[in-house]
């Protein structure tokens, strides 16, 4: 009789223990991804001269170094290692040590901390500004060719894009029965195009961009935000709406059908149909052309090997290389990528409608967009 | 010369096993309390001189306390439903022979053994639109549209009563396992029907079980955050969701440390009021009888 009366007790005990630990992982692996964007940090200083690309491209020996190299995991960082680590590896003889986990909070942890450990993050387009400089290392500029780097994507003193990818609309083709939505406005319109419509859960990762577009705004018009008439227009399909939190989420909701009408980051868009074999197709028409970037934490232990290193794949001769794997482009403006993705390449398809995050009044005004979102979506 | 009583243990002998629990104490210190400590901190000094505008600023928002309301909702709803499903199931397991209430214990247990994640994510693919409960009922015919099931209040009730009823059946049955069936019977030798002696006698015996488990299972649903987050809606976001976000997207870890010191002393609250109703050492803490 008493062991049965203790027993189920201990088993509370044990089982409350468990619970708070297993939420506590479970955080973690669910936790959303800052923005997938193509960190490509050609990271070949720019030296502004013919010396400079030269030298980042021809990166001298460092034996017995080892570099943190931290992204976003999946089929992305697959092809960066092919495309970037392992040839760097072959020609200096660097070692890597590759984390999956890119994320801004783990980057102000560890320089909050002291205990850099990551030399070579990357980021998405929503970190590497002034706002976040006290955490980041200055790039060394004199070896990634400064020239040559697409100024459209903004670069800063801490940060330089690496790759370029696309926002846009993918839709289930079983589920449009044939129909091709050509725009956001088809997104918002739930009558031609009955379903759930997916949309990734950040206030900053183009929800409000395309409730403007769809409502007519010029792509050179989108800031400063109209942030009313975007939650205006998001109230037409609130009940429609299923947001996502992690590149996978996304790929599988438009792959199984779950959604007909999903934002997606393009090279997700292009796995559920290549990789999957899912009925999907993607809209380009109105895309949000943005990009990943490279930065170094401050503080960290391998400085100087990592500045030769993005200098490396900022370099033209590699900057287009996980073009061969992955549809994302380069950033360096002489790359010139694999022919055969070149279709499915966001810059490809880049015309007088796409549009670009501005990334400066984003992070600037991050609080007020924040706060509106989340006002929004609990009303 | 002392005689020592066995199972007895005095002065010197007792403190040197006392040192035994030293080193979860330590641990527990350590990894635990020092890390509540400093976040109730930063709470007050990040960003510095602080203050208490970290409080302020949440109680201004209304995005936040729509997400506290529906927190403490959410939090009620779940224990309703894991009181309604487990007093009978409590109740079946202590008039049932032994070796089937010994496989209904272990029927509630096993959940206990397997991840938290995993079993969200298998209510996901239960109720979603495209999930085995609406591509049932479509191929049988007997709906046309799927059922909206996820993204919906029920549907996060649903997930967290099936990961939290252990918690309400467990102290529910080792309440209910003390009363002598001889009450009942002395009920009925008095004149009173089945469902009489069952009203009138068994459920008040079983009222502290019922609010151990109440208390268990309302603490735990406050800080949630998995299942919601997957299971729920737009409209069903908890405190949790919010303290992720800070700490992830925003990076505004004085903000989240706020956050948690509220939904912390909340807690702390609702426990302290219980306390005055159930003796937490019986839910928290061996039920053994000396």
């Amino acid at each position: 009789m008493r062991r049965w009366t203790a027993f189920p007790a201990l088993i509370v005990i044990i089982a409350v223990a468990g619970c708070s630990t297993g939420g506590g992982t479970a955080t973690g692996s669910a936790s959303a991804p800052s923005a997938v964007t193509p960190s490509s940090a050609a990271s070949s200083g720019a030296g502004g001269s013919a010396g400079a690309p030269a030298a980042a491209c021809n990166p001298p020996k460092q034996d017995g170094v080892t570099l943190t190299f931290v992204s976003f995991g999946g089929a992305y960082q697959e092809a960066q290692r092919k495309a970037w680590l392992e040839p760097y590896t072959a020609a200096t003889g660097v070692q890597f040590q590759e984390d999956e986990g890119s994320s801004n909070a783990t980057i102000k942890t560890q320089v909050e901390s002291g205990q850099v450990t990551w030399d070579v993050v990357d980021v998405g387009n929503d970190f590497g500004l002034e706002a976040n400089s006290a955490l980041l290392e200055e790039l060394d500029y004199t070896l990634i060719p400064e020239a040559e780097v697409n100024e459209a994507l903004g670069p800063s003193k801490w940060r330089v894009p690496d790759i370029t990818y696309g926002v846009v609309l993918a839709y289930n083709t079983d589920k449009t029965a044939g129909k091709v939505p050509e725009g956001w406005a088809d997104y918002f319109d739930t009558t031609k195009f009955p379903g759930k419509r997916g949309v990734w859960d950040y206030s900053e990762g183009g929800i409000f961009e395309i409730a403007l577009l769809a409502d007519g705004v010029k792509p050179a018009d989108l800031y400063p935000l109209d942030l009313p008439r975007a939650t205006k227009k998001l109230d037409t399909i609130k009940d429609d709406l299923v947001l996502w939190k992690t590149g996978a989420e996304s790929q599988e909701l438009i792959g199984s059908g779950e959604v007909a009408l999903t934002l997606i980051w393009n090279g997700r868009g292009w796995s559920a149909k290549n990789t999957d074999k899912k009925p999907v197709e993607m809209q380009w028409n109105q895309q949000i052309v943005t990009a990943d970037y490279l930065v170094v934490p401050k503080g960290s232990p391998n400085k100087d090997a990592a500045m030769k290193f993005i200098a490396y794949t900022i370099c033209a001769d590699n900057n287009a290389k996980p073009s061969q794997y992955i549809p994302y482009g380069p950033t360096n403006i002489n790359a010139k990528p694999a022919p055969d993705k070149v279709a499915d390449l966001s810059v490809s398809n880049a015309d007088e409608n796409s549009a670009y995050f501005d990334d400066e009044w984003l992070v600037n005004n991050f609080d007020a967009v924040d706060a509106a979102y989340k006002e929004w979506k609990s009303r | 010369m002392k005689v020592e009583r066995p199972g007895r243990l005095r002065g010197p002998a007792r403190d040197r096993w006392a040192v035994l629990v030293l080193p979860a104490l330590v641990f527990l210190v350590v990894f635990f309390l020092a890390p509540l400590v400093t976040m109730s901190i930063r709470s007050i000094t990040d960003p510095p001189n602080a203050g208490l505008s970290n409080y302020t600023e949440f109680f201004g928002q209304d995005a936040n306390l729509r997400a506290l309301r529906n927190t403490f909702w959410i939090a009620f709803l779940s224990t309703l439903t894991c009181l309604l499903i487990g007093y009978p199931y409590a109740y079946l397991m202590t008039i049932v022979p032994g070796r089937v209430a010994g496989l209904l214990l272990i029927g509630v247990l096993l959940p206990f053994w397997s991840s938290l994640l995993v079993r969200t994510f298998a209510w996901q693919v239960i109720l979603r639109d495209t999930g085995v409960i609406n591509t049932f009922l479509l191929d049988l015919g007997l709906i046309s549209e799927p059922l909206t099931l996820i993204r919906t209040t029920g549907g996060v009730i649903i997930g967290m009563s099936h990961i939290l009823l252990p918690f309400m059946v467990l102290p529910m049955y080792a309440v209910m396992r003390r009363i002598d069936p001889e009450f009942g019977r002395a009920a009925a030798n008095l004149g009173a029907t089945p469902s009489a002696a069952f009203l009138r006698v068994f459920v008040p015996l079983s009222l502290p079980g019922v609010l151990a488990g109440c208390l268990l299972v309302f603490v735990l649903a406050l800080g949630f955050y998995i299942t919601p987050a997957l299971l729920g809606g737009l409209r069903d976001q908890m405190i949790s969701q919010l303290i992720v976000d800070e700490i992830q997207q925003a990076l505004d870890w004085g903000s989240a440390s706020a956050m948690a010191v509220l939904l912390m002393a909340v807690t702390f609250a609702f426990l302290f009021v219980a306390s005055r109703f159930v003796h937490l050492r019986d839910v928290f803490g061996s039920a053994v009888e000396e």
